[in-house]
């Protein structure tokens, strides 16, 4: 073959697969991910990505899934990769730094982990789920990531509140905050409370009246177990964000928590959230959970032995 | 940690064997999140003699014979069958096609133990002989394309894997034992699978000929090139000689037709034959069958020219330590079952919709999902059946109790009363899904739901006794064809 007919084979086939990938990325389908996928050399699957700039929020995530090393050995190996982690792995370099792409994408992600900390919870989620909202001593999200002391505590008022509003001495009471990830309070109670409540009915088990503790952190639970005289406690908190995702929620249970008890009588469920457990099976695990911690009259690392 | 014993059984076209291995399961979640139980080591402890499969004088196989042999390899491993917590018993190549094959693995499944299942089907076969022969693990571990070709008495069973995912499934009628010949060289058997190459090479070899190496060499040269071809599709830097007709000819009727996208980086041989592919210098008419002379054929073929050959970890046993070892599956740790009592569930059909009608279902519409399954009960002519979702990803929970509503609805139109309702979910949502359907029908049905487990149409499913305190269970997903 001479240099010229090699030239214009490669370009008719860069032509295929730039139109054959420019398809695959308007079905919003992952190509990097697909067993399946076409081995395009790396170039094109950057320019392909970038030619689908407008829609910014699936875009962020293609983006993520592409392999951006320039001129692969190998690509199915990073393919590989690639599926055993969502770090930001095999995206090449530009000198000794992140390309441009690589570092916009990665404080796009710092961003929406501070913005997950700093904003509310969605009023109307809150609503939907019929939760009433109360605040800890907490005054300001500054406050409450400055203060963690006061993030457990609660004025007598508040407590009284809580006291008239919920069915006392409940077997378990759940209860929601927004920790450290309001987006993820957002994000998952839609499915885990429901999921939650459904399972706990199955087992024959009373559920107290749940609500919403705004700046809220985990042993806040201790002072709701003893407010209330619920026999378990059940926290669903947002988790501190990470750079791969801000959704994540944890589920904090105790049995008789009292304030001042030890750590380690907490049960974690940790992870909540689409990539990780999802929140209607989390939901439902819980429920289960709840049952054996009072069959057990125990939790956390009691519970294990 | 907990172990369980596992059992392979292979009755295949010449050879008959067992192995026993262990199984090792641990919670391989840290504390903090849900359990994930996973199978961590499979050790074979146990490896049976090779028996030639008995026949009986009208051809059938022997059913006696074979429990004998079950009790004798049990008595010499020390175990009883209560000790066997899973396994399978397959019947391979020509022996799947006799009369009483069905009855066969049957018989045997009930006496190997508890939970053995019976299995059989070409393309089964193929995926365990290659996952038995470490092709499988192979093609994970160095991150390639691996053909792993198991050539038996009978059949040749062609599995092709990347990276650990099975990419194309085939048989061929190619075996070592479909010519068969006493001491004096006089034919004594020719299976009618092998008739085609016979009559496309246009020699005369019929029941109490004497045979010629040259006309043995010529059979099997062109056994040899069908695998090529099968291999090679055809790539024209990789043409083979054997006509189309020919071609489809020898593929094993009720198998896949294999079909790679691109060449394999290695190719693997297990089964009977390749012993002889990897110690060529053996007495070729010591079998009494053609056998050696195919491995020959094979060693010269383009197969081992052109391609880099991975030396397979078993040969002859790889289809029953694949039996033993790669069948049963672990479901996903977050199930929900309303009683333990009830399993072993064994050979349930696989009802499968296609993804619109599971995307309907998602929505709650009934109609079209109620009509398949009437017609899915009616073929399988089955009382209890498993119904599966697989394209179902990340549901909502209003979108799982649509799904819940649909599925008891299909339930209560369709299963006899008492009969359990029993689903299987690809993603992870099975748990919620039990507890919802526990709403909606509360105590008229027991409830299974696992999940974490891929199935295909035509499949069946057999399910095992919850492990680990009910946390997860054993599966095997398998097919039933007996040709």
């Amino acid at each position: 073959m001479t240099e010229k007919e090699i030239i214009d084979q490669i370009t008719a086939l860069v032509i295929r697969e730039l139109q054959k990938n420019k398809n695959t990325l308007q079905k919003h389908e992952k190509i990097e991910q697909r067993s399946d996928a076409p081995k395009l050399p790396a170039k094109l699957v950057e320019q392909g990505t970038s030619a689908d700039n407008d829609k910014s929020v699936s875009t962020l995530e293609e983006q993520k899934a592409a392999i951006t090393v320039k001129d692969p050995k190998d690509i199915s190996v990073l393919q590989q990769m690639k599926k055993l982690t969502p770090a930001r792995v095999c995206v090449g370099k530009a000198g000794p730094r992140l390309r441009t792409s690589t570092s916009l994408a990665l404080r796009a992600d710092h961003a929406a982990a501070r913005d997950a900390v700093m904003r509310d919870v969605d009023e109307k989620v809150l609503e939907k789920m019929d939760l009433f909202s109360v605040q800890t001593l907490c005054s300001s999200r500054n406050e409450h990531l400055t203060r963690p002391d006061l993030g457990r505590q609660f004025s007598k008022e508040t407590l009284d509140l809580i006291k008239s509003k919920c069915k006392p001495n409940p077997k378990v009471q759940v209860y929601v905050s927004d920790g450290l990830s309001s987006q993820a309070v957002d994000a998952n109670c839609a499915d885990i409370l429901p999921a939650l409540f459904d399972g706990l009915k199955n087992f024959g088990i009373e559920a107290g009246t749940p609500f919403f503790v705004k700046f809220g952190r985990c042993p806040s639970e201790d002072v709701i177990s003893e407010t209330l005289g619920a026999e378990v406690v059940c926290l669903l908190i947002g988790e501190r964000p990470g750079l791969a995702t801000a959704n994540s929620m944890s589920a904090y249970i105790a049995y008789k928590a009292t304030v001042g008890m030890s750590e380690s009588r907490r049960t974690v469920v940790s992870n909540i959230h689409k990539g990780g457990t999802p929140a209607i099976e989390a939901g439902a695990h819980i429920a289960e959970l709840i049952k054996v911690i009072l069959e057990r009259k125990a939790s956390g690392v009691e519970l294990q032995r | 940690m907990e172990t369980i014993l596992s059992i392979g059984i292979d009755i295949g076209t010449s050879t008959t064997s067992m192995v026993m291995s262990r199984f090792l399961f641990e919670n391989t979640a840290s504390h903090f999140t849900i359990p994930r139980i996973s199978i961590i080591e499979k050790r074979v402890m146990y490896r049976s003699k090779i028996y030639l499969t008995p026949f009986r004088s009208d051809g059938l196989i022997d059913i006696e014979k074979l429990k004998e042999i079950l009790s004798v390899e049990y008595k010499n491993a020390g175990i009883t069958p209560k000790d066997i917590e899973t396994g399978a018993v397959i019947i391979t190549g020509e022996s799947s096609r006799k009369e009483n094959a069905k009855l066969v693995t049957e018989t045997m499944s009930m006496l190997a133990g508890d939970f053995v299942v019976a299995s059989a089907g070409p393309d089964l076969e193929s995926i365990i002989a290659g996952k038995g022969s470490g092709a499988y693990q192979f093609s994970i571990d160095n991150n390639c394309a691996v053909v792993n070709l198991d050539i038996g008495g009978g059949t040749t069973n062609i599995a092709a894997f990347k990276s650990g995912e099975i990419t194309a499934k085939g048989c061929f009628n190619i075996g070592g034992r479909l010519i068969t010949y006493n001491n004096e060289q006089r034919v004594t058997y020719i299976s009618p699978s092998i008739k085609p190459i016979i009559e496309d090479i246009g020699i005369d070899i019929r029941s109490g000929t004497k045979i010629t190496e040259e006309n043995i060499v010529k059979i099997c040269d062109t056994m040899a090139e069908v695998l090529v071809q099968a291999v090679t599709n055809n790539n024209k830097n990789h043409l083979a000689f054997v006509g189309a007709d020919l071609y489809s000819l020898m593929e094993t009727k009720e198998s896949a037709c294999f079909k790679q996208e691109s060449m394999p980086d290695y190719i693997c041989f297990s089964g009977g034959v390749a012993e002889a592919i990897y110690n060529p210098d053996i007495d070729p008419y010591q079998y009494n069958d053609i056998g050696i002379f195919l491995a020959r054929s094979i060693s010269k073929s383009r197969l081992c020219k052109d391609f880099n050959i991975y030396q397979a970890k078993e040969t002859i046993r790889a289809t029953v330590i694949g039996a033993g070892s790669y069948t049963t599956r672990v479901s996903g740790s977050t199930i929900s079952f309303s009683e333990s009592m009830i399993f072993p569930l064994k050979n349930l059909p696989a009802f499968v919709v296609g993804e619109s009608i599971e995307k309907e279902c998602m929505e709650g519409i009934s109609d079209s999902y109620k009509k398949e399954c009437k017609w899915f009960m009616e073929q399988t002519n089955a009382e209890k059946i498993i119904f599966c979702f697989r394209k179902v990803k990340n549901p909502s929970y209003n979108e799982v109790c649509n799904i819940a509503k649909v599925v008891s609805e299909a339930a209560s139109c369709n299963l006899e009363e008492n009969i359990p309702l029993l689903v299987l979910t690809e993603d992870d949502f099975a748990k919620s899904l039990g507890q919802i359907l526990h709403r909606f029908i509360g105590n008229m049905r027991k409830i299974v739901c696992i999940d974490g487990i891929k199935v295909d149409s035509n499949d069946y499913v057999d399910i095992g006794k919850p492990l680990m305190n009910g946390i997860a269970i054993p599966v095997v997903v398998k097919t039933l064809i007996y040709g």
